[in-house]
């Protein structure tokens, strides 16, 4: 079987369980439900392939859509990552909702998310991979509004489903134009796209996918929103996972669309402002999850960055940053949570001493804080490649931008890793209750792997480093991680950073204490007005085209049969040559007398003028019937028009008459519109009077309806034998309508009896 | 005649939708009937008009002589007349209903449903 | 095999009569109307079968060949929309068994029911556009009533703009028929089809197109024609606005496919390109901004019908005039969507049924709070909003995909854009329903509903579930679905092998 949709499918089904097993064993959930992820763990650990492997079924085979996935150096680390962290968010939110109802549907969610996750690196197909994609934000949008019943909650979740989901769709509408082109469904089988002529729209619509959904500048401001999330939810998409589909999919097409200069110069660009802002905007923060939101907004920008530069060492340095990073933000994460749950608090500026309460937590903290100050193996190891990076040739300005970045992190490492733990408590921190086994173990597991994984580069390499740079780098990376690069210019840089990082940190409490809360930045308030701007032209519009009148509708339609005709009538460019044929005295007089009548129906102002003058109408359209040999017509004519006037006078006798006139203004527009269907329907009569394009079939029934059907009367021959289908439909009508008159007859007596309904 | 006939169809459709789009509801009515006739008569124009016999097979003949009137758009026609009555009638027992229930037939008024 | 195609217009015919018969007795209508939508499915299915064996069905009334006589034709596209067809009314006749009040029961609501699924199968079947102008008029009247029964003001008004633009409608239609039959001395479609390939007046051709045009685009609700439809879509029972949400803008959407590919071919570039293409984006954007600001559930739902129609009208206009595989793609991409459309509106409209009954009200802003009270109908609602949107993996994505990859090998770029536009904005909308009417703390509960008798609600929410089911399957069965709505599109631009099938060397 093919493994990789196995593992997706039996997650997927794990998560539709989910909810039951909850409710049969609400205290053991969460470590039940983590042994499937941590299993698939094992699994992509061990089959970490040199070369990319495929496995690829056909789908829907008209559009070149297959089920096809593909396990290379690069879907495996983030397969790693996603069922790994997974499995411990999952153990985690046992300690962290303990029994509490309705959270079966939280760990249905989270799994619901880490297949779709899941699906996302695997899959090869673009239009496959694009469903995962949606799906990771529907399955985000239910988590982050999973308070739903806080506002903000709420706000939150709309606002990452319609930045992600609007990027989704620029995403969509790029792989569709990348497929139309190359004619390839397969993303494995896109080779470099860049001589393209559709090359830059590609890029574009691709790029917007990624970046909304990694929260690049200027769409970052969704992630910190986000944070309304249970925090298992915020550690594991809105670090570990989901904000990396972007920068997955970035690293995943490089390859075929990097190597460019707008490629080298936009993902440069958005990745040093997205770092600048997230870092800066860290700072000002006092709230652990919004601290670190904001310091994964960074880590985003560092991401999208490096996959600027191309090339074997950058795709190795990348690799071992996502790793690093998904190790330590995911485990401060989990801290901040269980934090929030030992003291009832989140706020960095007042939390303080700690580490008695809670001992473990506070080791597992002060790793991972080492971690983000790159001072831990695994991330001072990632931290040492990438700048190496950016050494060789020595790049000034993207150094300066990664030293404020790596400083930046120290300082924020230092307020949420440290500060609470070991920092000075204020009083007013209520004492809570203390952190039990599952609300430390993944926290711990994840800081220590970060040491761990560090300690044993080559091996590490061997498994993440090399694929990923053989999946996106183009090759084997010339220089294998190692932990010592030896004393030289990038010790120098971390150092440096390490010392700045610091200072910041110490100004920090007097920084916050004293700055006046700057107005809040721009984007999320351009957010809304964007959304209220779109919802007051949504209003206008519609209450322009829907506006409730009757004869505004109908000179909309009017209008629109004008506009048609017309426009075709000038494509048509007609020459007509219309051969006129005589009127003889009495049929001039006839429609004379129709035309007054018209007239006179049109100037009317009371009721019965109004109903007389269209029966004189009637009449003469059968007087015409039965002069031009339709001696039937003109019958049933008199009979209906009779029994139409008479209607009319049953139904309007009782009531009011007319309401006042029209201004001048509106009878002009009406009367334009009004002759204008009337010239219109005129002169297309006239020319279709004259056009025959082919023998009218009614010749066939002219001399075969007595031979065929019996019949003298062609008319009724037709009417009950060659279209007896109509007449049987026409019966249906008219039964109908006699069953709708009395029933609203009968109704309306009702209504008048009991008063208004 | 049959440029007069057009005439009188457009005439009939110019009556009829300024008719409907007067402010009250009967002449709404009378402005689609119109509308309805008008249709009818378009139908039997447009396939040519002449004075001819009417399209019966005359005893000891098996096929109706020429120039005989178009059979096919009679039957068509009286479908249609019949059609259009039925749907008029039922508008005019709406129209009665919603008086009774606006109690005015201006159309201004009937704007509750797009609120 | 003739059996076969006139079952579906036949059996709810006889089935209104019989239970007009039983006028008193409304347990009888009832048995009788579950009975006709479960026959009426049964034929469709089988109809379908047959057509999937033999390629295209004919058949023809009183033994008259074509073009004289009146022939239904059965090809895979009317199949695919009558076996809908089916599921929806068999879904809301169910559903009406408890929800339908006994007024409206005994002034005729199970027999209207009937004459309404009458006129959709003739309009899907028949061959002859005369004809279907007559089972337009059926249809039409069924709702004419069916919308107008009972009723308080706000129905009535609805009423009364609802008969009226599709009155005018119809006398468009008729006048298009009358100058049509003029000016090709011919009903038949099949033959209509030959004639105006080989008109030495395409001009004039294309004039007419443009009243066939308008007149199946008010019934479909395509801007700027759309007025009708959200004054008076939310106002009838639910189960009433739910059948016309599945069935009705679908056959003025089929019958603009119908005569956009086989008759009216002879100038691409404008009805299709041109116009169509104009009038379907516009009609995606209005839609999905009439839903963004609705307050009334339902109506922000009719809204969203505008808006699919749009999307389904935009690939019978990108296919017009596009290469043969990308033409066949789009339109496979427009009958895979009407399908799902016709189920999902279905769905959610009578959820909308359902929640008003949990919460007492169909307004947005007071029903609050069904996330945590009633789950199950807030994962039923979640898969229809999904659906609305076109995420996937529900059914209007894979056809969405088809449509936009023909837009933009066709050069379309910009309409695909407007549509992804539209559907960032259909996303919003259902958004904010669902944040609002689900996720919010509930309110008081407001009392404004009449339908508060302890009913047992199994009724409702079975056919509700069932059509979801049928959702879910679509979607997870998108590769065979998509298949046949290939085939289905490959019949419809093959206008040889339909014209072949009606009329044989008789041309």
């Amino acid at each position: 079987m093919v493994t990789p949709a196995l593992a997706i499918l039996s997650l997927f089904t794990l998560g539709l369980l989910a909810p039951f097993l909850f409710a049969l064993l609400p205290r053991h959930a969460g470590k039940l439900l983590c042994l499937p992820p941590a299993f698939w763990c094992g699994w992509f650990w061990s089959k970490t392939p040199a070369s990319g492997q495929t496995w690829t079924s056909p789908w829907i085979p008209e559009l070149g859509i297959t089920f096809s996935f593909r396990l290379d150096g690069l879907a495996s680390l983030f397969a790693i990552l996603i069922t790994g962290i997974g499995a411990m968010v999952l153990l985690y939110t046992e300690g962290y909702c303990g029994a509490k109802p309705g959270s079966g549907r939280l760990y249905g969610l989270l799994l619901l998310f880490l297949a779709s996750m899941l699906g996302v690196v695997l899959a090869d197909d673009a239009i496959l991979l694009f469903l995962f994609w949606e799906a990771t934000s529907v399955t985000s949008f239910l988590l982050i509004g999973f308070e739903h019943e806080r506002a903000n909650a709420r706000r939150g979740a709309v606002q990452a489903l319609m930045v992600t989901g609007g990027g989704g769709l620029a995403l969509l509408a790029g792989l569709l134009v990348i497929v139309q082109q190359t004619g390839q469904g397969r993303i494995s089988a896109w080779g470099p796209l860049a001589g393209d002529p559709l090359y830059l729209a590609m890029f574009a619509l691709v790029a917007i996918g990624c970046f909304t959904k990694s929260a690049q500048f200027p769409f970052h401001f969704w992630l910190p929103n986000a944070m309304t999330a249970p925090t298992p939810v915020s550690a594991y998409l809105h670090s570990a996972t989901m904000v990396k589909a972007g920068v997955y999919l970035l690293a995943r097409l490089s390859g075929s669309l990097g190597g460019t200069e707008v490629w080298t110069w936009t993902l440069t660009l958005v990745g040093g402002a997205t770092m600048l802002t997230g870092t800066l905007l860290a700072l000002r923060q006092t709230d652990l999850k919004r601290l670190l939101a904001y310091s994964t907004v960074a880590a985003l920008g560092t991401m999208v960055f490096v996959l600027a530069r191309g090339g074997a060492e950058a795709a190795s340095a990348f690799a071992a940053f996502v790793l690093a990073h998904a190790l330590y933000k995911g485990a401060l994460f989990l801290v901040a949570g269980a934090i929030d749950h030992t003291a009832d608090s989140r706020d960095a500026f007042r939390l303080g001493g700690l580490w008695q309460r809670a001992p473990v937590l506070a080791t597992a903290s002060t790793l991972a804080g080492l971690g983000m100050m790159g001072v831990a193996p695994l991330a001072f190891l990632a931290k040492e490649t990438l700048v190496d990076g950016l050494l060789s040739p020595p790049d000034v300005p993207s150094l300066i931008v990664f030293g404020v970045m790596a400083a930046g992190a120290v300082a924020i490492a230092g307020i949420v890793a440290f500060r609470p733990f070991f920092g000075k408590a204020d009083p007013a921190i209520a004492d809570g209750h203390k952190p039990d086994a599952p609300l430390l173990t993944g926290p711990a597991v994840l800081a220590v792997l970060g040491i761990v994984g560090g300690l044993t580069p080559t091996f590490v390499f061997e498994r993440i480093g090399g694929p990923v740079a053989a999946a996106i780098g183009g090759g084997t990376d010339p220089h294998p991680w190692a932990l010592w690069h030896g004393f030289g210019a990038p010790l120098a840089f971390s150092v440096g950073t390490l010392a700045l990082g610091l200072a910041v940190y110490r100004a920090w409490p007097a920084w916050i204490a004293r700055a006046a809360p700057w107005p809040s930045f721009g984007f999320d308030r351009a957010y809304d007005a964007g959304l209220r701007g779109t919802v007051s032209v949504a209003r206008a519009f519609t209450r322009t085209i829907q506006n409730g009148r009757l004869r505004a509708y109908l000179q909309t339609t009017i209008a629109t049969f004008l506009v048609l005709v017309t426009l075709a009538a000038v494509r048509w460019n007609p020459s007509p040559q219309i051969r006129l044929d005589t009127a003889l005295p009495h049929e001039a007089l006839l429609a004379l007398a129709m035309l007054l009548a018209v007239l006179a129906a049109v100037r009317s102002v009371s009721r019965l003028a109004a109903v007389v003058t269209l029966g004189v109408v009637g009449f003469g359209v059968a007087l015409t019937y039965a002069l031009f040999g339709a001696p039937d017509l003109a019958m049933t004519q008199i009979a209906v028009e009779t029994l139409t006037v008479i209607l009319f006078v049953l139904t309007f006798y009782h009531l009011p008459r007319f309401a006042r006139g029209s201004g001048t203004r509106t009878r002009a527009v009406d009367a334009l519109l009004a002759t204008g269907v009337g010239a219109t329907m005129a002169a297309i009569t006239l020319v279709a009077s004259q056009r025959l394009l082919g023998t009218p079939i009614s010749a066939h029934f002219a001399e075969n309806s007595l031979a065929e059907a019996h019949g003298r009367n062609v008319v009724n021959v037709i009417l009950v034998d060659y279209r007896g289908l109509d007449t049987l439909g026409e019966i249906t009508v008219l039964s109908i309508a006699g069953l709708g008159v009395v029933a609203l007859w009968t109704f309306g007596r009702r209504a008048a009896k009991g008063g208004s309904a | 005649m049959t440029l007069l006939l057009a005439i009188v169809i457009g005439a009939l459709y110019a009556g009829g939708v300024y008719m409907m789009l007067r402010k009250t509801v009967v002449k709404l009515l009378i402005g689609l009937a119109m509308i309805g006739n008008a249709a009818n008569l378009l139908i039997f124009v447009s396939s040519s008009v002449v004075r001819s016999h009417p399209p019966i097979v005359p005893k000891g003949s098996s096929a109706v002589p020429a120039p005989y009137a178009d059979p096919l758009t009679q039957a068509l026609i009286l479908t249609a007349i019949v059609i259009g009555f039925a749907v008029l009638a039922f508008a005019l027992a709406l129209v009665k209903r919603v008086y009774g229930e606006v109690g005015s037939l201006a159309l201004e008024e009937m704007t509750v449903s797009d609120e | 095999m003739s059996v076969l195609l006139a079952l579906p217009v036949l059996l709810p015919l006889v089935c209104a009569a019989t239970a007009m018969l039983f006028w008193r007795r409304l347990r009888v209508q009832r048995t009788i109307a579950v009975l006709t939508a479960l026959g009426h499915l049964a034929s469709t299915l089988a109809l379908f079968v047959e057509v999937r064996r033999f390629g295209i069905l004919v058949a023809r009334f009183g033994d008259w060949p074509a073009p004289y006589g009146i022939v239904f034709v059965a090809d895979t596209f009317s199949g695919l929309m009558l076996v809908t067809t089916s599921i929806v009314t068999l879904a809301v006749t169910v559903y009406s068994l408890s929800s339908i009040d006994a007024d409206r029961e005994s002034f005729g609501f199970f027999p209207l029911v009937c004459a309404l699924l009458m006129g959709v199968s003739g309009a899907f079947l028949t061959g002859d556009i005369f004809n279907l102008y007559v089972w337009f008029e059926v249809l039409l009247i069924a709702s004419f009533v069916l919308m107008a029964l009972g009723g308080e003001r706000k129905q009535l008004e609805g009423a009364l703009k609802y008969v009226t633009l599709n009155l005018v409608s119809s006398s468009i239609f008729l006048a298009g028929l009358g100058l049509l039959y003029g000016s090709m001395g011919t009903l038949n479609l099949a033959q209509l089809s030959v004639r105006v390939a080989e008109a030495t007046d395409p001009g004039f051709v294309t004039m007419l197109a443009m009243f066939f045009l308008l007149a199946f685009g008010i019934k479909a609700a395509l801007f700027p024609l759309y007025g009708w439809l959200p004054s008076s879509y939310h106002t009838p029972p639910t189960a009433v606005s739910a059948l016309f949400a599945g069935l009705l803008t679908k056959v003025g959407v089929y019958a603009l496919i119908r005569t956009f590919t086989l008759v009216f071919t002879n100038d691409p570039t404008f009805t299709h390109r041109a116009v169509l293409l104009g009038m379907a984006t516009v009609t995606i954007l209005a839609g999905s901004l009439g839903a963004i600001v609705q307050r009334d559930l339902r109506r922000a739902l009719s809204f969203t019908i505008v808006a699919s129609v749009g999307f389904a009208v935009l690939g019978l206009a990108v296919s017009g005039g596009a290469s043969q595989e990308l033409a066949t793609l789009a339109l496979a991409g427009t009958i895979a969507y009407v399908i799902q459309a016709m189920v999902v509106k279905t769905q959610v409209f009578l959820l909308s049924g359902i929640v008003r009954r949990l919460s007492g009200s169909f307004d947005v802003a007071r029903i609050g709070g069904l996330y945590a009270s009633a789950p199950g109908v807030a994962i039923l609602f979640l898969l229809g909003a999904l659906a609305l949107a076109g995420v996937p993996p529900l059914p209007s994505f894979i056809p969405k995909v088809a449509v936009l990859r023909a837009a933009f090998g066709e050069g379309l770029g910009v309409y695909a854009g407007v549509a992804l536009l539209g559907s960032l904005l259909m996303l919003g909308a259902v958004a904010r329903l669902w944040s609002h009417a689900f996720w919010r703390a509930p309110m008081e509960r407001p009392h404004e509903s009449d339908d508060d008798a302890p009913v047992n609600l199994v009724f409702r929410f079975i056919p509700v579930t069932g059509l979801t089911v049928v959702l879910v399957l679509l979607g997870v069965g998108a590769g065979p679905v998509f298949q046949v709505a290939t085939e289905a599109a490959r019949q419809l631009l093959d206008t040889d092998g339909y014209v072949r099938a009606v009329l044989g060397g008789a041309r």
